[in-house]
């Protein structure tokens, strides 16, 4: 058990009984908390050699499974049969397959302005693609920004706008749902801030990496991936000089 | 015992576990007697050749706002999840092009994404708040595009690198982290079944990057990590790795099973991807593009219907290398086509059908390309 004394100068204090001078009684000083043995630090290195010990077993099953396995030309020949057993799309010279002709699956467009007989209804494809359905009030099959009108896509963008009262993320005016959202300046920022930060601007419309009102500390600093570097998410300049940006 | 005389004995383990190393290692040299190219070259196996527009890129998925970092497709190969520094899952039918979902996330810094199985949820992971999220696709988002997240998977201490859910079970799903572990989580409940790794577990020493689930036999899955190695590990015993493959000289940024089940690839920050048997562990193939010029990262890879080609996506402008694997060539560069990419490829997926490569990039867009030539009878 360790002590609970303490020495004043050589002197142990609390002596009962005994009655000192103040004037003769030198100032105290604090001792050095005494040498505890540090159980946390034995405990973790005796967990490591442990491990490091487990991993020796397991190093020496395995050595032991190599002896008997068998040479890589025979793992070469399994991986050449299944290869050349196996039909695949991708290749130019095949075997007729029997099946659809998967590809042509993905040369059906959707019906554009006039052509609407052109989607596709060879007896190739596999009649994933029909004509799409052109809503009555929201546009819901329309590529990219486009809408429908009547039966077909026009470049104009019908879909209702509603306003974007708050450019929080930057959507550019394409059809979600139905809801075609512009904003009134392209927010290009990445990521939002939270916490305490408000709305970012765009100083510099061209970068994407806008800068941003957070304060928020080195100590909410989070691990970039692979660059093992700490760097605080809302640290972008105009040019993206945070690393997080630049390999993000 | 004294802490000092642990100390030696941690440096005495730590020799011998470098001296096994190093003998498993030679040993593992020895049963090398050809590699895939040498064999299939042996055979007589001509070179797959693609004229110039065989592959094309039939569609163009336009939407996000800022770099795509992840993506996958459905089982039935009709739609695909992508994931964007804009902060945005997009969720797309593939064939038409069209957007259905757009999901806003709560935490914008995301890395991954994923569909399940019935293609009724997705889950997505990232950054700052180490969590894995799940979203269900038949939830209303309001006119923001915010979802509210059906489930949250946190645990991990570090980012969330990649997710995939087990095949054929919507109920679990794997994330491997930035906190050198991977993760079996129960989806319904939203607890951890499984760790693998850690730090007093034998498994990866530093970040893992890459999942990817085995299809013939969901309870094995392989694991990429920047501790150069790729693991083999068992759903049921998370103790131990169940093997361990070296090579790589560098980060192993992504890992996919070969089609067989029985091989997986990998690509990594040292500009090669490889090829191993996972029942021996032996190295089968090394693809390493020519040239004086610097290596560059290989961000990721898909392999084909058959596994006769390799997809590789590379960290520069826009490559993205077509490899013959069995003669270990590459036929084709997806960036030098019509349409390509005009940055970086940051992720590759191909359908389960095996008709069409998805490909994600930094410049925003996704890209799907399948086989628009002439088959010839044989």
């Amino acid at each position: 058990m360790a002590s609970t004394s303490c020495s004043v100068g050589g002197e142990v204090a609390g002596e009962t009984g005994l009655a000192l001078a103040k004037s003769s009684l030198p100032p105290p000083r604090p001792k050095s908390p005494p040498p505890y043995p540090d159980l946390y630090g034995k405990r973790r290195e005796a967990a490591r050699v442990q491990m490091l010990e487990r991993e020796i077993g397991f190093l020496e099953g395995e050595i032991k499974f190599v002896e008997g396995l068998q040479p890589s030309s025979r793992c070469c020949k399994e991986l050449s049969d299944f290869v050349v057993a196996n039909s695949d799309p991708m290749i130019p010279a095949q075997r007729k397959s029997r099946r659809h002709c998967r590809f042509w699956k993905w040369l059906c467009f959707p019906c554009l302005s006039v052509a609407s007989f052109c989607c596709c209804c060879r007896p190739e494809c596999s009649c994933h693609l029909r004509k799409p359905k052109c809503c009555n009030s929201t546009c819901c099959s329309c590529v990219g920004s486009k809408c429908c009108n009547g039966s077909c896509c026009s470049n104009s963008c019908c879909c209702p706008k509603p306003s974007c009262p708050k450019c929080l993320s930057c959507p550019s005016c394409s059809c979600f749902l139905g809801c075609c959202c512009s904003c009134p300046d392209l927010c290009c920022c990445i990521p939002t801030c939270f916490r305490s930060c408000s709305r970012p601007s765009c100083l510099n419309k061209k970068s994407s990496c806008c800068s941003c009102n957070c304060k928020i500390k080195w100590s909410s600093c989070f691990k970039c991936p692979k660059l093992r570097l700490c760097c605080c998410f809302c640290n972008c300049k105009n040019t993206c000089s945070n690393p997080c940006c630049l390999a993000f | 015992m004294s802490v000092s005389e642990l100390k030696e004995r941690h440096a005495a383990a730590t020799e011998t576990v470098n001296n096994l190393r190093d003998r498993l290692i030679q040993r593992r040299l020895q049963l090398l007697d050809t590699d895939v190219a040498k064999y299939t070259a042996a055979q007589g196996r001509s070179p797959v050749k693609f004229g110039a527009t065989d592959l094309v890129c039939c569609r163009t998925l336009q939407g996000h706002t800022g770099k795509v970092h992840s993506l996958d497709w459905t089982l039935e190969s009709n739609r695909i999840v992508s994931a964007s520094q804009d902060g945005r899952l997009i969720v797309w039918n593939a064939l038409t092009s069209q957007k259905t979902h757009a999901i806003k996330l709560p935490c914008a810094w995301v890395m991954t994404c994923a569909f399940s199985p019935n293609g009724q949820t997705v889950a997505c992971g990232g950054l700052l708040d180490s969590v894995c999220s799940i979203f269900s696709l038949s939830s209303t988002a309001d006119k923001d595009g915010t979802v509210p997240v059906s489930r949250m998977l946190s645990g991990h201490k570090g980012y969330v690198s990649c997710c995939r859910y087990v095949p054929n079970d919507d109920a679990h799903l794997i994330t491997s982290s930035g906190d050198q572990t991977c993760v079996l989580w129960d989806v319904t409940t939203g607890l951890k079944i499984s760790v693998f790794g850690g730090e007093f577990q034998s498994g990866h020493t530093a970040d893992v990057l890459s999942v990817s689930i085995s299809e013939s036999n969901p309870t094995r899955f392989i694991t990429g990590s920047c501790d150069t190695t790729a693991r083999l590990w068992d759903t049921r015993d998370a103790s131990r790795a169940v093997g361990t493959f070296h090579g790589h000289k560098g980060d192993v940024n992504t890992v996919k099973f070969f089609p067989d089940g029985h091989r997986f690839g990998t690509g990594s920050e040292d500009g090669t991807c490889r090829l191993y048997d996972i029942r021996t562990g032996h190295q089968l193939q090394v693809y390493q593009p020519q040239g004086d010029g610097e290596s560059l990262p290989v961000t990721s890879i898909a392999f084909s219907a058959s596994g006769r080609l390799l997809f590789a996506g590379y960290a520069n402008n826009n490559t993205c290398y077509v490899w013959d694997t069995f003669l270990g060539e590459v036929v084709l560069d997806l960036g030098e086509l019509q349409d390509s990419h005009k940055n970086r490829i940051s992720c590759l997926g191909m359908s389960a059908d095996g008709s069409a490569l998805c490909t994600g990039s930094w410049d925003s867009n996704l890209k799907i390309w399948a086989f628009g030539g002439h088959r010839r009878v044989i």
